[in-house]
Order: C-alpha cells, then sequence, then structure tokens
C-alpha cells in the first residue's frame, strides 16, 4: 500500500527540502522504497542534500513531456539501493508542469514504491497547486516563528480547499533554550492556531547545516538531535508510537539521579 | 464569449443572475458549474442566488436550484421589479443611513437564519453572508468574517469580525476568547490594543452610547 506524502510550508527557508531529504532517507533506512519528487522547478535543491548533483541525466520535466519514461530519470541514492530522486529541471520554470501530469506520473510510481514524498515549493500559486494534487496526505512544515505559523495557517486553508483533509505538521528549527526563557513560540502557542496533530518537532542543530553541505542527510547520524527527531518521525509515519523528545539540557545534577534511578 | 453567457451581480440580498438572451439553457447550466466547481471564491457557502424571473421553465428551475444548492448556496428567484430598488441601493459600500436602515429592516426575517461553520476558519479565507454565523472552531488572524446578522464564536476569534455589515446596529459579536485584530459592527469600528494577553471569560461586544463596548458574559 503506497502513500503520497506532500512536504509544503508556504512560507520559504523554514525546512522543506531538508525535511523531504531526512524522511526520505529514513524510511529508506528502514528497508522502504521510496520516491523523492522535487517539483521546486527552477530553484531544485533536493538533488545537493542528497548529494546526487552530478548524477542527474534526465528530469521532472521530460518525463512528463514523455520524452523518457520516469524509470530512466530516477536518480539511485549511492548509499541506499532504495531510495531514489526524481529531480526537477533547473533551466524551467513551475508552469512547465500541471497538476494532471504530476498525478498520472504519481499513479505510475504507485506501483513501485512504497512512499512517494513530494518537495513543494515556497507560496501558494501554481508550484505549490502541482505539488499537492496528487498528495494522499499533506505534512505542513513550520518554525516557532510568528510570520512562518501565519503562512501555515493559510497553507492549511489552501490544503482544505483542495480537499486534502489529512495533514500533519513538523515543527522546525526550535531552540530549546529560547522557548525556555519565553522568547519562542511554544508547542502550545503553535496549537492554538494551527490545532493540527503534531509528527515531529525538530531541534536547531547545527549538524544540520554541515550535513547540508556535504550532501549527508543528517538523519544517519546517530550524534546529532535533529537526526533523532528525523529518525522519530519516520518512526511515527511508519505506524509506532513514539513520545516526543525532551530538549532541556539536563544539569549534571539530573543527570545523575537518573544514573541512580531516583 | 462565455464569460457573458452569466451576468453576475451582487446586491445586498445576494448575487443576482442574469443570463444573456442568446444562450442555450444546457450553455448556461454548463457554465454555472463550471463557476461553482472553479471554486473561485465567488460563490461562497450560504450565499443567496438570485435566478431571473420569466426565463427557465419549472424544471430547468429546479435543476439549477439542485445545482446552486450542492455547493452549499441558496437559490431564490428574483423578488418582483416593485422590491428590488431598496436592496439596489443598499449594494454600494458606503450608502446613505436611510437606505442602509431600510435594507437591514427588510431584511431582518433573513439575518435570523443562521450559519453554522463546523471547523477552524484560517488566515485567508473569508465567510461572507447576510445572515447570522456561528463558527464552532476558531477565527485565525488574517481571517474574515463578514455578516449581516450577530457573530458567535466558540473558540478563539483573532481574525476580524463584521457584524451587521448591512447597517444592523444591533448586532452583536460573542467568542469564548474574544481577541481580534478588529470588531466592526455596522459602520463602527474598534481596533484590538497593541498587547493583548489571551482572555480568560467569554465575551461580547455591542454598540452601546455610539460605540463599541466589550463586555464579560457568562456561558
Amino acid at each position: 500500500m503506497s502513500e503520497i506524502y506532500v512536504i509544503t510550508s508556504g512560507k520559504g527557508g523554514v525546512g522543506k527540502t531538508t525535511t523531504t531529504a531526512n524522511l526520505g532517507m529514513g524510511l529508506a533506512m528502514r528497508g522502504k522504497k521510496v520516491v523523492l519528487v522535487d517539483t521546486d522547478t527552477g530553484l531544485r535543491n533536493l538533488d545537493l542534500l542528497l548529494g546526487l548533483e552530478n548524477r542527474i541525466m534526465y528530469d521532472l520535466i521530460d518525463v512528463t513531456e514523455g520524452r523518457v519514461p520516469y524509470k530512466k530519470a530516477l536518480v539511485r541514492h549511492k548509499k541506499y539501493e532504495n531510495l531514489f530522486l526524481l529531480p526537477t529541471s533547473q533551466v524551467k520554470d513551475k508552469s512547465a508542469v500541471n497538476p494532471e501530469q504530476l498525478v498520472k506520473l504519481c499513479d505510475e510510481l504507485r506501483q513501485e514504491f512504497d512512499y512517494i514524498l513530494i518537495d513543494c515549493p515556497a507560496g501558494i500559486e501554481q508550484g505549490f497547486k502541482t505539488a499537492i494534487a496528487a498528495a494522499d496526505v499533506a505534512i505542513v512544515v513550520t518554525m516557532p516563528e510568528i510570520s512562518a505559523v501565519r503562512d501555515a495557517d493559510k497553507i492549511i486553508g489552501e490544503l482544505g480547499r483542495a480537499d486534502k483533509e489529512n495533514i500533519k505538521l513538523i515543527v522546525n528549527r526550535i531552540r530549546p533554550q529560547m522557548v525556555q526563557s519565553g522568547d519562542m513560540l511554544d508547542m502550545d502557542d503553535i496549537n492554538d492556531i494551527l490545532s493540527l496533530e503534531c509528527i515531529g518537532q525538530v531541534p536547531d542543530d547545527e549538524m544540520v547545516v554541515t550535513s547540508t553541505n556535504r550532501g549527508e542527510p543528517c538523519v544517519a547520524l546517530n550524534s546529532s538531535q535533529a537526526g533523532q527527531a528525523y529518525r522519530n518521525i519516520v518512526g511515527r509515519i511508519c505506524g509506532e508510537p513514539i513520545p516526543f523528545m525532551t530538549f532541556q539540557k539536563e544539569g549534571w545534577f539530573t543527570k545523575l539521579k537518573h544514573v541512580l534511578g531516583i | 464569449m462565455s464569460e457573458d453567457m452569466v451576468k453576475i451581480k451582487g446586491g445586498s440580498l445576494g448575487l443576482s443572475l442574469t443570463f444573456a438572451p442568446q444562450a442555450s439553457y444546457e450553455d448556461i447550466f454548463r457554465n454555472l458549474q463550471e463557476k461553482l466547481e472553479s471554486g473561485s471564491g465567488f460563490f461562497l457557502r450560504g450565499t443567496m442566488v438570485f435566478l431571473p424571473r420569466d426565463v427557465l421553465s419549472d424544471a430547468e428551475r429546479e435543476e439549477l436550484q439542485r445545482l446552486f444548492h450542492e455547493h452549499g448556496l441558496i437559490c431564490r428567484l428574483q423578488p418582483l421589479e416593485n422590491e428590488k430598488p431598496a436592496a439596489q441601493q443598499a449594494a454600494p459600500a458606503a450608502p446613505a443611513a436611510t437606505a442602509q436602515q431600510e435594507a437591514a429592516a427588510s431584511h431582518n426575517a433573513e439575518t435570523q437564519e443562521m450559519l453554522v461553520v463546523n471547523k477552524t476558519v484560517r488566515g485567508g479565507q473569508e465567510i461572507r453572508t447576510n445572515s447570522s454565523v456561528l463558527v464552532c472552531g476558531n477565527v485565525n488572524p488574517g481571517a474574515q468574517i463578514i455578516a449581516g446578522g450577530s457573530i458567535d464564536v466558540r473558540g478563539i476569534c483573532r481574525g476580524m469580525v463584521h457584524a451587521g455589515a448591512f447597517g444592523d446596529t444591533s448586532a452583536i459579536v460573542v467568542a469564548d476568547h474574544l481577541m481580534p485584530t478588529q470588531i466592526r459592527i455596522a459602520s463602527f469600528i474598534a481596533r484590538s490594543p497593541d498587547q493583548m494577553d489571551m482572555t480568560e471569560k467569554a465575551e461580547r461586544a455591542s454598540i452601546k452610547d455610539g460605540q463599541i463596548v466589550i463586555e464579560p458574559i457568562e456561558r
């Protein structure tokens, strides 16, 4: 039973592409057969995050316009054999693909893959409408920041208008210290406005930047807090009840208490 | 060409349709169906739509009414000519107060009706109706509710709410947590303070002595 997820946010820079790369790789690490479809035509990044830029032969536009079958455009990941990328074109723009073409393509992909993750462009225009057309589930990524939450709210409204009722929330780039000191929106504030089922809270982690630059998503790094958060999200997508992690840095005293089992 | 087949004119009561004389019924039906399914936001749920008199057969009228009904709109025949002028006058944004009052009075029966919205109204969404509105959910920042009658929000109200939008100064706004960016009642406007904390009790906004007054209520 394959499922199509679209990862969207409205606002740019909240981590849609990073989330897509990490969830895709996380699912592949669990042995699922996954394809990541980049629909951010003209501003493609997903290939960089996966370190696959130099292996691209054909792109999404070649496939939707019928020049090559989709199998020829898929790029297999270096390390995980069941993770594929369907990159988009860097020279065309968003008008090159329409929703019907993407729906048709996703129907074909459904036959072969367990999970199809679509990376949505920022904004609410044509590109967004195309990206969400085929999705069964929408994952809205937001940040604990008032503008990102507002835009997420708008996006949820737009998704509702397109009859996408299965919507999940990921809150990205949380800074625990700032939340604790009351300088950043906390989960209650976000829930107040968005009231959506949250499947992930990802802390702001420097390793995300370094792993992005290297082209190796941090979900594979055991030492990364964000990587752990992404692994938890993957588990939840697979239906496991995983509690949310707490970010507070433990003092040595509480750590000692834990060790002693008090 | 197809744009001119059906003309839509907004009035204070709702939307009046006129059909081009040369257009066949099938074309009109298809045209309206496309417009409704495109979800352009023109035909909002709960909007009153008036069909022209003396153009359609009974069967055709029933079919159109069913079409509008499926999309949540209320479909009636155009009121008779002698009733029309008052409604037409009230259509501009700032009509004379008397015309507004008249229009409000003639729609009193209508404002008794209520539109129930069973979900959260999110930023960028707008609900516009001649009747009163009951929202079972939140009204988020950036959302707008414009109602001919009163507005009741069973949840947090942070958007812009306009009650009595067609001149009814007796309209009120009630919410479990009333903290909108703006409250408008008839032609009065109140703005929220720049710093707003979560309210404890349900509150009601109404017009008293020429200004909008907000007071806590029990419910």
